[in-house]
């Protein structure tokens, strides 16, 4: 079919500027007088907050009281374990301790009273020059670990690597910090004799008087099995030679101090074991202790605890109702002859299209946010209250996730738009664009598949949108199970986010192009 | 913008137009013209082109040709509803709106005034229906809806498709009514029918067309004039005399019945004064009226579709 | 309206029932079969369904013995998907109807709409054991030959999939069993909300809301308890072979479960189809 009847002169649609906005005020006009899609649009704000605040209703784990948890903060404000045992004394201005590390070993559970020996791959033991013993004070450590050589860490999210290699007996490994002013430096050496520097921190604002000294720790034990993941309870052990100051410290003994009280969320100690520390002949110290001192990240090693996006599993409700709005507002033009009406009012589809998806998609994204917005605070202060551990997240994250579930919303109410005007049948476009929002996430986070099939479904479809409401840090010197079943997405929120929205221009490209082509 | 709309020609130019379905050529070079100040029937039987033709004209269909509507295309008009207002289905509603806000959110389309839908409805006729939702309105109530719309721009040429469709005997007299108020208003008006009963006493311009194609475009006058082709029925108890008589005159002669004949060629009252002068007996001669449903059969004859079989004819 | 129920009632009373179901039956069966779209979704809902089946089998390894994985579990993950458009089909034969206003010429032709009803759900559970009963058993064919090349050998403890074995045929039984409830709890619901978009998004979100939700419940009772009532997850619990101690509910308990749901959906679905002016 030529058609030669409409040569639309490109220079009238350019001109004008005023006829988009009718064709939206139109739009709005006519989403706005159906009690149906009002309605639903509320029912569909409202099941978000009600799914949201009932699945994350469950009674207080244990039986712990209000309040009781809470994770420390590190000086970001981000979620920090800091659990390890600390042999101090106190330090008044600049200084500098060097000590030997003769091993760093370590055991681990392993079920049914079975201990396996050897230090975790994250366990650490070296000097940490700490604020106080107050968790998540700011801190610069040089230590050696279990698996990943001589690292330099600060503030808990910092992590810099030194030479690899493991201490033995043989062949000790040199470890130095230096304090000056609010500027510590990390150095190892083989021999005591030549240094290498690790690392450089600055901690601004950092006290005078400051606790340093002697620490180790050790993660829980990651297992892999075929079965899945498990974590069991490990320490670790550091034996030192004699360490060597200078500056101003304080004259009183080392003294043992187990920081946190008990080994945070991400470590605990075995059965046999519990922190502490011994003097050997010619001053050197063994220095025994379980925990972390590193960011919080998701899955187990979180512990009994919610994140943000939690509180947000009432988006699929709502997604359902708004994908459902979103089909019917053009599938219903289609089934009574509508269409034919709109498109003599405004003859260029494109712009029909395009204000019903600005209509929808603008009311979707409210939809949202208004429930993402009213829905975390509420559910956050609620899980508090019952005891749960909440992680916590700056007010940009938090930002980004409401406006991100407003996104998601809107995205998909497009996506159902697009299809709908594609396939001109409201049950099969809703079933459609349900299924592949919501089928893949199931999928891949009911850990049927393995973590690379999962991933790999979390990238290429519209699910991949749900990225943006992840809060969850990763961090490669914190070992956990950064999968898709943890609430790992394998894309970055923005990214995630594109995925959807690209399916939804796809959807509504085409939509736009099959629109101008044919006959309505 | 009032402006643009008032110094446009009320018209609707239809040049050559083609489409095709599949196999199925339903619109072969159809041609027209639709002039203001009359109301312009468009009729032909069902599956004839009528409703394509006025979609293609409001752009929703594309075809080979030329529509233009006060000269331009259709779909390069801005405020398209403020120069062509269109009824084509009048059920084409969300039945959870009311009536008022389907007129509203086309006014908004237009960048019409809200006070411009409380005139349509009270021309329409609406009324306080206008509050109640759509969906419960009769097919008369829905073609009132349809018209409001229509109006909802103030637009200079109207087309209608099947207005008639639903309507009670009142409301098909206030439509005639309604239809040769716009023409004296001086705008043009197009009103499609498949029933030339329906629009014998409104339209002064008939576009009669059959397979797609235009077969008459004429004044409700002539086309009468040319169907009733100048015929006479005779009854007569000599047939056969009677015959050779207008015959010998010039006249084609034809046996239509035991007793009647068709007389084609000279006027009643030369025949009944021949038949006189030669003594020939006859009880009736009657000039035959054609009615525009005869005209409008005869013409399309050849253009209906589906023609069902006549029902004394069916075996029994 | 009390006087036509009335009407109705007294046809169901005077025996006529059986024609009418008769003749609804031979209706249904025609409009479903001329309806076009039926067969492209029934051979979609099984080609998805052995997709699905095939991609898990294929990503899924057994490294070594006690590898935790339920093999036929595994081969008939497609019913997840394959379950979406079964529900469509069900949605869409009564929705369309009311879509096109052509429930008025069915319910004119036959009156007794108890009938109609019942008529529709027999043909929709014929059509879909058959659909049903072929996807199943080509996901079991596929899963045998591929489930091997990643492990699951006898030398892991893994038998080949075979209808032989009691808990494998139970989970083939009852995934079809569980197609054909899915079907059942589409038709109830649409003849309840009667527009397409509406139902096929009530049946959805119970289907896979509660899964989802369960995601993020952390007390292990609450946890039990939603998946005992899911009709997804209860209703799975029929595909499951081996750990069945630690199912939140048992086989044939959980396809109840679905069973009781689609039940419901049904008797509200058909009392208000009674109820309610066509």
């Amino acid at each position: 079919m030529t058609a030669t009847l409409t040569p639309r002169p490109p220079a009238t649609r350019r001109t004008e500027r005023g006829g988009f906005l009718r064709a939206l005020h139109a739009e709005w006009t006519k989403f706005r007088t159906v009690r149906g899609w009002v309605l639903a649009m509320a029912g569909a704000l409202l099941v978000t907050i009600a799914v949201g605040l009932l699945g994350t209703a469950a009674p207080a784990p244990g039986g712990r009281g209000a309040g009781s948890a809470s994770y420390p903060k590190g000086p970001g404000g981000e979620a920090v374990n800091d659990s390890f045992y600390f042999v101090h004394r106190t330090l008044t201005g600049d200084g500098a301790l060097t000590v030997p590390l003769r091993s760093l070993t370590g055991a681990a559970d392993t079920g049914t009273g079975r201990t396996a020996q050897g230090a975790q791959p994250w366990a650490k033991a070296g000097i940490i020059v700490k604020e106080s013993l107050t968790q998540g004070s700011p801190y610069a450590a040089v230590m050696a670990t279990g698996g990943h050589g001589v690292r330099m860490q600060y503030d808990y999210t910092h992590d810099m690597a030194g030479p690899s290699g493991k201490a033995a007996q043989e062949s000790p490994r040199w470890l130095r910090l230096v304090r000056s002013g609010d500027s510590l430096t990390g150095y190892a050496s083989t021999d005591g004799s030549h240094w290498t520097e690790v690392g450089r921190a600055k901690l601004p604002g950092l006290a005078r008087t400051v606790r340093a000294g002697l620490f180790a720790t050790s993660p829980e034990a990651k297992q892999e099995t075929a079965a899945g993941t498990g974590f069991s309870p490990a320490v670790a052990t550091g034996t030192f030679g004699r360490p060597d100051l200078t500056g101003d410290w304080s004259q009183s003994a080392w003294s043992g101090t187990q920081v946190g009280g008990d080994a945070g969320t991400s470590g605990s100690y075995t059965n046999t074991t519990e922190g502490g520390f011994t003097q050997t002949d010619g001053g050197g110290f063994t220095v025994t202790g379980a925990g972390d001192i590193a960011p919080v990240v998701g899955g187990p090693v979180m512990g009994v605890g919610f994140s943000v996006e939690n509180f947000l599993v009432g988006t699929f409700a709502g997604l359902i109702v708004v994908i459902a709005v979103g089909t019917v507002f053009i599938t219903g033009e289609y089934r009574r002859g509508l269409l034919r009406t709109t498109v003599a009012a405004t003859p260029l589809r494109g712009r029909v299209l395009g204000a019903k998806a600005l209509v929808a998609g603008g009311v979707a994204f409210a939809v949202g946010l208004v429930a993402a917005a009213i829905t975390v605070p509420v559910g956050e202060r609620s899980a508090r209250g019952r005891g749960f551990h909440v992680f916590p997240v700056t007010s940009a994250t938090e930002a980004r996730v409401m406006v991100g579930t407003g996104l998601v919303c809107a995205a998909a109410t497009v996506l159902a738009l697009g299809v709908g005007a594609l396939l001109r049948r409201s049950g099969t476009a809703v079933a459609l664009v349900i299924a592949s929002i919501v089928l893949p996430f199931l999928l891949a986070v009911s850990g049927v598949l393995p973590p690379g099939a999962s991933e790999w479904l979390l990238r290429v479809t519209p699910a991949a949108g749900f990225a943006i409401q992840q809060t969850l840090p990763r961090y490669a010197q914190v070992l956990s199970v950064y999968e898709p079943s943890t609430g790992y997405y394998p894309l970055a929120p923005w990214a995630g986010l594109a995925v959807l929205c690209g399916y939804a221009a796809l959807a509504f490209g085409l939509a736009v192009v099959r629109l101008r082509g044919r006959d309505v | 913008m009032r402006d643009e709309s008032k110094s446009m020609k009320a018209t609707i130019e239809v040049i050559g137009l083609r489409k095709r379905f599949g196999p199925r050529l339903a619109l072969d070079g159809m041609t027209f013209t639709v002039r203001p100040r009359r109301v312009t029937g468009f009729v032909g039987p069902n599956g004839a082109g009528k409703s394509t033709t006025m979609r293609v004209i409001l752009g929703l269909d594309a075809a080979e040709g030329t529509a233009l509507v006060g000269g331009v295309p259709y779909r390069t008009l801005r405020r398209p509803l403020r120069h062509l207002g269109a009824l084509l289905d009048a059920s084409a509603l969300q039945p959870s709106r009311t009536a008022r806000n389907h007129l509203l959110w086309l006014a908004h389309s237009q960048g019409v005034p809200t006070r411009r839908v409380d005139e349509v409805i009270d021309q329409a006729g609406l009324g306080t229906a206008a509050r109640r939702k759509a969906g419960g309105f009769s097919l008369g109530m829905r073609q009132r809806l349809g018209i409001a719309a229509a109006l909802l721009g103030d637009p200079p040429v109207v087309m209608l498709d099947e207005p008639f469709n639903g309507l009670d005997p009142d409301g098909i007299v206030w439509m005639r009514g309604f239809l040769a108020e716009l023409a004296r208003q001086g705008r043009a008006v197009l009103v499609s029918s498949h029933l030339m009963s329906e629009l014998e006493d409104t339209a002064d311009h008939l576009v009669v067309i059959g397979r797609g194609r235009v077969v008459a475009d004429t004044s409700v006058s002539d086309l009468l004039a040319e169907a009733s082709g100048g015929r006479v029925t005779l009854r007569t108890s000599a047939p056969p005399r009677a015959a050779q008589v207008l015959h010998g005159a010039g006249a084609t002669v034809l046996a239509t019945g035991p007793d009647t004949l068709g007389v084609t060629g000279l006027p009643d009252e030369e025949i009944v004064a021949l038949l006189a002068r030669n003594g020939v007996p006859f009880s009736q001669v009657s000039a035959h009226r054609a009615t525009l449903e005869e005209a409008y059969m005869e013409l399309t004859r050849d253009a209906v579709e589906y023609r069902g079989i006549p029902a004394g004819e069916t075996e029994r | 309206m009390s006087l036509l129920s009335g009407a109705r009632l007294a046809s169901t009373a005077a025996g006529a029932w059986r024609g009418d179901f008769g003749r609804a039956l031979c209706a249904e069966w025609t409009k479903l079969r001329t309806a076009g779209e039926t067969g492209r979704l029934l051979l979609l809902a099984v080609a998805l369904t052995v997709a699905v089946g095939c991609g898990t089998a294929k990503a899924v390894k057994c490294p070594d013995a006690g590898c935790g994985q339920d093999a036929v579990k595994l081969a008939l993950t497609g019913v997840t998907v394959g379950q979406a458009v079964i529900a469509l089909l069900a949605v869409l034969a009564v929705s369309g109807e009311y879509g096109t206003g052509m429930i008025r010429t069915t319910l004119t032709a036959v009156p007794n709409r108890i009938a109609v009803l019942t008529a529709k759900a027999t043909i929709l559970t014929t059509v879909v054991l058959g659909s049903g009963t072929a996807a199943v058993l080509a996901s079991l064919l596929a899963g045998r030959y591929i489930l091997p090349g990643n492990g699951f050998t006898e030398a892991h403890d893994y038998a080949p999939l075979s209808l032989a074995d009691g808990p494998t045929l139970r989970a083939a039984v009852g995934s079809v069993l569980y197609l054909v409830l899915i079907a059942l709890l589409g038709l109830g619901v649409a003849t309840a909300v009667r527009e397409a978009a509406t139902a096929i998004g009530v049946v959805l979100g119970l289907l896979y809301l509660f899964p989802v939700v369960t995601q993020v419940v952390h007390d292990p009772a609450w946890q039990h308890h939603l998946q005992q009532i899911s009709p997804m997850t209860a209703g799975l619990a029929v595909q499951a072979t081996i750990h069945l101690h630690e199912l939140p509910i048992g086989p044939w308990a959980g396809l109840g479960v679905l069973a009781a749901w689609a039940a419901a959906a049904l008797l509200v679905g058909g009392l208000l189809l009674h109820m309610r002016d066509a």
